[in-house]
């Protein structure tokens, strides 16, 4: 065949404008431009302003920010009583649903890792919950869960039980929230393990069967260790997702009663957006970046201590 | 006994527990669907799963009470848009991030990664004066940018990103050498390629959007522009009581359609939130 | 058809460089080779040539035009991949017609030149084919027609037969050496297997560590290689490599170079003799048997092995006592730096 043809390979014989190298990081940084753009505005600008908020006081009465330093952490947050109470709350959240959840989703996850007929079933049945609104969840709950009438005390009392009027007694507020909030979450942290169980070489498990391990100890021996990982991400993205959870508060509670399930989140909500104080709020979404910032990155060093 | 069948008693035992295990699971679930139904002193009365008197006016009061229909709407085209934007977004960053060479990529990713430790509701009150200064309180726009732009877009840059740097390159070097632009290799050979991530993205954002829930109580006001979860806690008579059987026909109506799209595609679904997961 | 010109061309990621300095000219109508260990760098300066790698300096000339910024596509190359990088999304017509498609060749013209490549190329029957119902042999015919139908100055291989078996590469490998027997166009040719290099190339360029330790003909490499690495690297089995005192008793014949630290003589160029004083001796450790060759291991006095390669069917059996010498053309001197001295 004829290849002497110039005009096949489009050619021109303009020397080029751009060289290579500025051609390729002018296009990519128009690729990144959008998510630059939108980091810009809607994150790092905001972070710098919760941090220059937080240290103004700016509230109704005064109607624009005044800069007041560290007062806001020392004398706002720290003398008060109320910050302390819902510091106590979001640690007893977290302290009641992390290993609930966890430990919950392992069992599953265990269950449900290996085929077996209805496996499917179960699983879809788990995972509902988590696609669900959180809304939408607690109204259902909050139904289920009213004092008299409610449908759990109506069940109880078939089997002689008076049950509690559930949300509206601090303790029992908070007990129900942390458990229907396992509920709602605990199937997306099941698949986490089901996909780690997943990726496990049946091989281990194999050999360590062979050499006469019993189940307990190929679990305790092969299998957990090697969860480690798995476990430690579950861990702080559950910790984190405990101090995050509003919505969920906001329709079952709304913080109540008696602010015994006044959480975090809920609180930074409520100073900020009900009683308009700015400045304290700023100071309050300050702890929680910390909190989540802290929890993030002592999971890195764990995890770069392990690869060392 | 022979190992067969303790292997079946065993089999049995686990089937018998998770089936317990279930019940608070599903029960909610059925429970929403019934009281949906009731009238408000059924709802009071002896409970009973299925409703002595189906009450299917319920259903239509929703619509009346509030502009419920109109609301339904909102969250759909809200879904939808933030999904296209967050799948546009993301795999174009995704893409650079995964294959050029440009000078401050490694700060990029450095940024973005710690926009994904920090979480909404930290920035919440300064996006709050920013968007009241844009003037679009009460609109649908922070409800767009600010799920497309926040921690949930960057986990989708970082998914897309992964999927990406796990693709033959060589089928882009042949794209470049036919001629293709970078934007013509993103569009034609990428992006096809990567279905299974753009549709895992897709799912995950849409029901992000879709529940979303912090953002819509602080910049809606009008009922004309809630989104379903606020709609869904707004059903309260007069003295701030909940109208159960309206709220919980209501909850039915935008809870049904997605646990059915859930039932269909179960697996694709839960693999989608796995992946993300593992990324965040 | 163009000739490729390469000027100290040098590549940087971050601070490591990959290439540290090439100066090369391929001929117009020349069939190069790319020759080296992995990591060399042999497919680096292939890309470079593409124009899928910008050059971190130096100069890159294509058919007398500078080209270090010009876009891959507007080189006038064309390039068969190690994966073969078909669309699996397309047919193998489409495939071929790609490129032309997106620099808007009128679809006749495509179609046109598409079929006369198909032709060429005997992808007549396939061209409704989907990568995935392809064999690996065709999948690298239709990844040479993608390059042909571009009718490129040049073309690039990058390690092209790697992924088949090994008849089928034999098999391919004649068919490219024909297919630039027909094209006459310029090719470069990337390989880390130095049979590839040697049937296929015109001229052998010898890579290693970013730098080129020789250029030549196959002959030139394989009977005067530059240094040591060339020298080992080029024809298989390897050379052998004694200290140079042993060449007297090799070739008694032969003076030994003032700078010579060491002697290397190829397998197939020693022959297997009576134990004399003036011959070699060693001991036979090994015998493998090939068929048409067997290749027998001997170790010196000195506790160095050596390699054999013989024809003969009937070869001394382990433990013999033999003498090995070789003809003093067949001797390669070099240095304490690895360089060849004469």
């Amino acid at each position: 065949m004829d290849l002497s043809r110039p005009e096949t390979t489009a050619r021109n014989d303009r020397a080029p404008w751009l060289t290579l190298k500025t051609r390729e990081m002018l296009e990519a940084w128009l690729f990144v431009s959008p998510t630059v753009i939108g980091f810009l505005i809607f994150f790092l600008g905001p972070l710098v302003a919760v941090v220059y908020f937080s240290m103004t006081e700016w509230n109704l009465l005064s109607q624009k920010a005044t800069f007041v330093g560290l007062d806001n952490f020392n004398d706002t947050l720290f003398k008060n009583p109320d910050f302390w109470h819902v510091v106590r709350n979001s640690v007893v959240f977290a302290i009641g649903l992390v290993p609930l959840n966890m430990a919950l989703a392992l069992t599953l996850a265990l269950a449900l890792s290996r085929p077996f007929f209805g496996v499917v079933f179960f699983r879809t049945v788990f995972f509902a919950p988590v696609i669900t609104s959180a809304i939408a969840w607690a109204i259902v709950w909050k139904f289920l869960l009213q004092g008299e009438g409610g449908v759990i005390n109506q069940m109880l009392a078939l089997v002689g039980i008076t049950g509690p009027n559930w949300l509206r007694e601090p303790n029992w507020a908070m007990a129900a929230v942390i458990v229907t909030r396992v509920i709602k979450m605990v199937g997306l942290n099941m698949i986490l393990y089901i996909a780690a169980l997943q990726a496990v070489p049946r091989d281990y498990e194999e050999a360590a069967r062979l050499e006469g391990a019993s189940r307990w100890q190929v679990f305790t021996m092969v299998i957990w260790p090697l969860l480690a990982p798995t476990t430690l991400v579950i861990l702080v993205i559950t910790t984190i997702g405990s101090f995050k959870v509003f919505d969920h508060i906001y329709q079952m509670t709304g913080g109540g009663p008696e602010n015994g399930t006044l959480v975090l989140a809920f609180y930074i909500y409520q100073q900020g957006f009900k009683f308009f104080n700015v400045g304290y709020a700023a100071a309050l979404a300050m702890i929680m970046f910390v909190i989540v910032m802290a929890l993030t990155l002592i999971q890195v060093w764990i995890r770069r201590r392990g690869t060392q | 006994m022979t190992r067969r069948q303790i292997d079946i008693i065993y089999r049995t035992c686990w089937t018998l527990a998770l089936l317990i295990v279930a019940i608070p699971f599903v029960f909610p679930f059925l429970w929403m669907v019934s009281a949906g139904f009731k009238s408000t002193t059924e709802i009071f009365g002896t409970p009973s799963l299925l409703p002595r008197v189906w009450r299917y006016e319920n259903f239509i009061e929703v619509f009346t009470y509030q502009p419920f229909a109109r609301q339904y709407f909102n969250s759909l085209y809200i879904a939808i848009a933030v999904t296209v934007l967050t799948l546009i977004i993301s795999s174009l960053a995704g893409y650079a991030l995964a294959r050029m060479r440009f000078a401050g990529a490694g700060l990029l990713m450095l940024f973005l990664v710690s926009a994904l430790m920090v979480p909404e509701e930290v920035t919440i009150i300064p996006n709050f004066f920013l968007i009241r200064s844009l003037g679009l309180i009460d609109t649908h726009w922070p409800l767009i940018l600010l799920p497309t732009f926040g921690p949930h877009g960057v986990m989708a840059t970082f998914l897309m990103r992964q999927y990406f740097l796990a693709l033959p390159r060589e089928l882009e070097d042949a794209g470049r050498m036919d001629g293709l632009s970078r934007i013509g290799i993103w569009w034609r050979i990428a992006l096809p390629m990567s279905r299974p991530a753009l549709a895992a993205v897709a799912i995950i954002t849409f029901l992000f959007s879709w529940n979303l829930f912090l953002e819509p109580l602080i910049f809606l006001s009008s009922l004309e522009m809630f989104t379903l979860p606020l709609a869904l806690s707004n059903f309260n008579d007069s003295y701030g009581l909940p109208l159960w059987n309206l709220q919980l026909a209501a909850t039915t109506l935008a809870v049904l359609p997605i646990l059915i799209v859930y039932l269909i595609a179960q697996r694709q679904i839960t693999e989608s939130f796995a992946l993300s997961g593992v990324k965040g | 058809m163009a000739d490729v010109v390469l000027k100290d061309i040098r590549k940087q990621f971050g601070a490591t460089e990959i290439i540290r300095g090439v100066d090369l000219t391929v001929d117009e109508g020349e069939f190069a080779v790319f020759v080296g260990p992995s990591g060399c760098g042999k497919s680096t300066l292939l890309r470079m040539i593409s124009g899928l790698e910008d050059v971190s300096s130096g100069e890159l000339h294509i058919g007398g035009r500078r080209m270090n910024d010009v876009q891959a596509a507007k080189r006038g190359v064309g390039m068969v991949f190690q994966s073969y990088a078909l669309y699996p999304h397309l047919n193998v017509r489409d495939n071929m017609g790609f490129g032309l498609k997106v620099r808007k060749v009128p679809v006749d013209e495509r179609d046109r030149r598409v079929r006369e490549a198909a032709a060429t190329l005997k992808l007549d029957a396939l061209l409704d084919r989907y990568p995935r119902q392809l064999s690996g042999g065709q999948r690298q015919r239709v990844a040479i027609g993608r390059a042909i139908v571009g009718s490129p100055d040049v073309f690039l291989f990058d390690e092209p037969l790697s992924n088949l078996d090994a008849e089928l590469r034999v098999h391919m490998r004649s068919e490219i050496a024909a297919l630039h027997n027909r094209l006459k166009t310029t090719m470069i040719y990337v390989t880390h297997d130095q049979i590839e290099a040697m049937t296929l190339a015109d001229k052998i360029v010898v890579l290693r560590d970013g730098l080129v330790e020789q250029i030549g003909s196959p002959r030139d490499l394989y009977e005067k290689p530059n240094n040591v690495f060339v020298a080992q690297f080029i024809g298989s089995p390897r050379m052998n490599l004694l200290p140079a005192a042993e060449a007297k008793l090799i070739s008694p014949t032969h003076a030994l170079p003032a700078s010579a630290v060491s002697v290397g003589v190829r397998p197939e160029h020693l022959r297997v003799v009576e134990p004399t004083t003036d011959s070699l001796s060693a001991t036979v450790t090994l015998n493998e048997y090939t068929g048409a060759v067997t290749l027998m291991h001997v170790e010196l006095p000195g506790g160095q092995t050596c390699l054999v390669v013989d024809d003969k069917r009937d070869m001394p059996p382990i433990g013999t006592r033999i003498g090995l010498t070789a003809d003093k053309d067949n001797l390669h001197f070099f240095d304490a730096d690895g360089r060849a001295v004469s």
